[in-house]
Parts: C-alpha cells; structure tokens; sequence
C-alpha cells in the first residue's frame, strides 16, 4: 500500500524531529555526565542539578528510543506462534497486536496526562524551581505518540517489516 | 488465570513485551480499585534510580565500538600476543568476543561485529567449518558476566527494588561475574584446543605485538580504567559509565576517525532503540511487580513450591531447568524484569544467596541465546553468515553443552560467584 503523499511527509517530519531530539538528549547527558565527574574530581565541586537532571534524561532518552523502537517494529517481543503459521496469517496478527498495543498506549498516555495535571496542581518542585509536572510531560507526550506510531503501522504496515 | 491465558496468547503473537506487561498491571490495578494513574507513576520511579544512568552510557559506547575499527584492533592485539598457543586463534575470539560482548551488553552486536571478521581468519587457519560457525555464533552471549555488561546491572536493580535477602549493589555482581565468566572461557578453550588444525600455531612475532599495541594504544586502556576504576573503588558505575562514553566519543571520533561526526545521528538512534525498549520493559514491569507483592503472590508462590520442593538442591536444579525453558522464550532483559521479582524471594527463602542467585540466573540464560525458537544468536548469525538456522544449531551444540556444564558448576559451587565480592 503506498502511503499518501500528506502522510508520507508527516511521516519524514516526525521522524527528524524524534531523532533530532533523541541525538540532543543523549549528548547532553554525555556531556553533562562527563562534566559532573569532572568537577567533583579537579575541583571539589558539582552542579546541583546535575545528577537529578541527568536521572530524568534517562526517561526522557528512554522515551524517546521507544518511540523510534515502535517506528520500526524493533520493539522487545516474542513472536513465536509467526514463525508456526503460513504467511499470509502475519499481516493479519501483526495489525492486531499493533492496534491493541496502539491502545494501551493511548490508556497509559491518558492517565499520564491526568498524573501531569494532579502534580501540576500539587505544584511541586524537583529541582532548581524546575516543577516536577515539566518533567513528568514526556510520559502522555511520549506514550501519545507511540500510541500514533503503532496506529499507523496497524493502517499502513511499514513496507520494510512486510519484506522481512 | 483467564487473564494470564489472555495475556499469554497476545505475548506469542508478537505483540511487545511492555505492552503485555502494562496490560497485566493495568487489570490488576483496575481489579484492586487502584487508581491508573499508578502506572505512569510508577514508569517515573525510572528517575529514583541513580544507577539507571549507566544503561544508555554503556549502551551507546558500545555501538560506538561496533562501528568502529575497535573490533578489528582488537582482534589483531589478543592475535599478536595469544596466537601462538596451539589453538590459539580459536582462544583469541573466545576473550576478544567476551570483552567486546561486555561493552555492548549481549545483544547480538558482537556476531555482527566480530564474527564477521573472526570467521574467514577462522577458516583460513584451517580450522573445521563447523567449529568456526559454533564459535562465532557462540561468541555473542560469551562474556555476559563481566563488567560492565548490562544484565548485570539490570539484576542489582531489580534485586534493590525487590528488598529481599542482603542487599545486592551493581559492583557486588561485577565481582561475583568474574570467576564463573572465566570458567565458561577456560572450558571453551579447552575444546578449541582439542580441535586445533594440525598447524595452527604461528611463532610469535615481538615486531607484529609492538605494532598491534601500537596501533590500539588509545583504547588498551579502556577495560583497564572501566574496570579497575569500578573494582577499585574509584568511581561508582554511572560515573566509569560516563566516562567511557566520553573518552570513547573522544577516541573514535577525533583520534582514529573511524566515525564520521554524520554517522553519529545514526548510532545514538540505534542504541538508544535498545535502550528504550529495555527501560520501557522495565517501567511496566515496575508497575507488575508493585501489583503482584500488593497480591502477595510472591510469598503465595514460596509457600505452595515449599510445600513441594524442601530441600535447597532440588530447588536448585529445577531452577536450571525452569530458566533453560524460560530461556528458549524469553530474551535476558524481559526475564531479568519480570522473573527475577517472582524468583528471588525464593531463592532468598531456599537460603540461596542473592548475588549467587543472580550468577545462575544470567549464566542460565545465556545459554537461552543459543537455543531455538527463539535464541537471538543462532538468528543473527545465520542473517549474518547466510546459513539455516538448524545448521547453526546443529554447530553450536558441543558449544552449548560446554556452557552447560559451567552453568551446572556455577549453580553448585557457590564460591565461585561468591568468593572474590567475600574478599573485597
């Protein structure tokens, strides 16, 4: 099925926005890592928000690696009753367990933002008057868009999946 | 038992992991008048956990390596020193395979990495084609249990979560990998010599060992900072994680030039596929388990297989074969997450240690790489070598029969894991 031309761009948009943010993260928390050893060694010190910030980088780089994994169907699965049915069952099977992993994303995405909501309420602060609610966003943004990706490889299966 | 039915049947179907686990905790929440909510909160204690930070660390440094001309220095260093050993180029990829294999966290990257140059050299030696191909596809779960391999730390962390027995650190199970990741080595090496080519050994060359040390001079001393500074109480793990991903970026990029600062998008994406889909297991699994101890099934599970099973050894060797089934379905990552909540409280009741626990656990399921349907090695290396897969495992079995009964051993000698993290 060839993709229309709106989705195809949609689709080249969002992933050099997914990965540029995902490269951004991963060299900060390279650099900022790196930094934090380097003062505490040569100069007795250290950032105060370092460590937290670098805490929640990892969800963040960890969202952010999911949402590629399900882009590319890379997610960890067991996928042993394909390898037992003739091929023309795999399509079928691989929408459905796309739709429904769509939808529980979309489940844990809405209880997340509702989580963001009640904190943001709480007004609670991490660190360094960052408010714990800014932090918490990229679980419903995260979660929201896997919950689009796997819709999308349930409507138009990735063309790379269906030749393996 | 419906829903666990339910459960399983969407899991063999290939729907992701995570998704099968978040399903089972939404129910059980759901079930229990729990809020929702609980899920994404408990996906957010992914930030109370210092050690996390080491994961993608690591994770990237070791793409980083794979892309690199590392594997191929590498390859030629443990050559111009060990080579000449008779079976001595079979012994060189067992430890340059297990040293790789620590860095990239056993995901297959070292068949890919390293097979594929360790192969031709294998076969031009003269060695059997059949022993090469065992050995390379057994190559990429070889070296699980040295630091800083990724399982390990994934155990300490779930082991803190859990509570249960002593606690159980990151550098603890660095220590405690080290005696049975070299007996699996030692035993493979004996076999590799026992099938030598008649004239496999070459005289060693001080010339051609000067320039290979020459030549990886600036990544010689990778393992020697990561894993003395870890063992030597210099750094704590995330802090050698950082480190090395720094010096490592440094090193590829600005010294040997062996990445292009393009490629760079590209590796951090890859690795961080890994990463992610380890990290969001893991919050679903966080999730799971707070439900399952809230159910006390853990306990319920201890009470009802003591009331069958009283005395230590037999548990124990229904614990191999439990994981080697569990092994042949499940990747280390997923089974580290879910069965490590269910299985430590119970070994911690059957008076096991649970560092030691911890050894069998990962050894166990090493040898779950090599098995079918679904062992990741035996698929990567025929992608890679282009052969079935029923011809890799025909391969690979003296191999895994050889991991085996290392695993027998680590199981019923605890000193093995147990000795070196008593000393220090």
């Amino acid at each position: 099925m060839d993709l229309p031309a709106l989705a195809k761009r949609i689709h080249h948009w969002a992933v050099l926005v997914e990965d540029g943010i995902l490269a951004l993260l991963l060299t900060c928390m390279i650099l900022l890592a790196f930094v934090q050893i380097a003062l505490r060694n040569l100069a007795q010190t250290s950032l105060d928000w370092g460590d937290p910030l670098l805490r929640v980088m990892v969800l963040w780089v960890a969202l952010a690696g999911a949402i590629a994994a399900t882009r590319e169907g890379n997610h960890i699965h067991m996928d042993i009753l394909s390898r037992f049915l003739p091929e023309r069952f795999h399509r079928p099977m691989r929408r459905l367990t796309d739709l429904f992993s769509a939808f529980i994303c979309a489940l844990i995405a809405w209880f997340a933002a509702r989580m963001v909501i009640v904190e943001q309420g709480d007004g609670n602060i991490a660190f360094s008057g960052i408010p714990t609610w800014i932090l918490e966003l990229i679980l419903p943004v995260g979660f929201c868009v896997m919950a689009l990706r796997f819709l999308a490889n349930a409507l138009f299966l990735p063309q790379k999946e269906l030749a393996k | 038992m419906i829903t666990a039915l339910g459960l399983l049947i969407l899991a063999l179907m290939g729907t992701p992991l995570f998704i099968v686990i978040a399903t089972g905790a939404l129910l059980g929440f759901y079930f229990s008048d729990i809020d929702l909510q609980a899920i994404p909160i408990e996906y957010y204690r992914i930030t109370e956990m210092p050690v996390l930070v080491a994961i993608p660390l690591f994770a990237f440094t070791g793409y980083l390596l794979s892309e690199s001309g590392a594997p191929h220095r590498l390859v030629r260093l443990t050559n111009a020193f060990l080579g000449w050993i008779p079976g001595g180029l079979a012994i060189v990829s067992l430890i340059a395979c297990s040293i790789f294999t620590a860095f990239t966290g056993a995901s297959g990257v070292t068949i890919v990495a390293l097979g594929a140059l360790l192969y031709p050299a294998l076969m031009e030696a003269g060695y059997r084609e059949k022993f090469s191909l065992g050995l390379v596809t057994t190559s990429g779960c070889l070296g699980l249990l040295f630091a800083p391999a990724l399982p390990l730390i994934l155990f300490a962390v779930i082991a803190q979560q859990m509570g249960v027995g002593r606690p159980v650190s990151v550098d603890d199970m660095f220590l405690a990998g080290i005696l049975p990741g070299l007996l699996m080595i030692f035993l493979l090496s004996l076999w590799s010599i026992k099938n030598r080519p008649p004239q496999s050994t070459r005289p060693f060359s001080a010339r051609e060992a000067w320039c290979a040390l020459k030549e990886a001079v600036w990544e010689v001393p990778l393992p020697v900072v990561v894993l003395g500074g870890i063992y030597g109480g210099f750094f704590a793990v995330s802090e050698a994680a950082a480190i090395t991903a720094f010096y490592v970026l440094v090193v590829e990029l600005l010294v040997y030039r062996d990445i292009s600062w393009r490629q760079l998008p590209r590796i951090m994406q890859q690795s961080m596929v890994l990463v992610g889909g380890i990290l969001v297991i893991l919050g679903a699994s966080l999730a799971s388990t707070n439900y399952l101890i809230d159910a006390q099934v853990p306990t319920r599970l201890f009470e009802t297989i003591h009331a069958l099973i009283s005395d230590k050894l037999t548990f124990l060797l229904l614990l191999n074969l439990f994981l080697l089934i569990l092994g042949t379905m499940l990747d280390i990552f997923s089974s580290i997450v879910l069965i490590v909540p269910l299985l430590l409280p119970m070994a911690v009741g059957y008076e096991i240690d649970p560092v030691h626990f911890g050894i069998i656990f990962l050894a166990n399921l090493q040898l779950g790489y090599l098995t079918p349907p679904v062992g990741i090695d035996l698929f990567i290396a025929s992608y890679r070598f282009k052969r079935p897969i029923v011809e890799l495992f025909r391969a690979t079995l003296p191999w895994f029969l050889l991991l085996a009964v290392s695993v027998i051993l680590i199981t019923y000698i605890p000193a093995l894991s147990l000795w070196i993290p008593g000393r220090l």
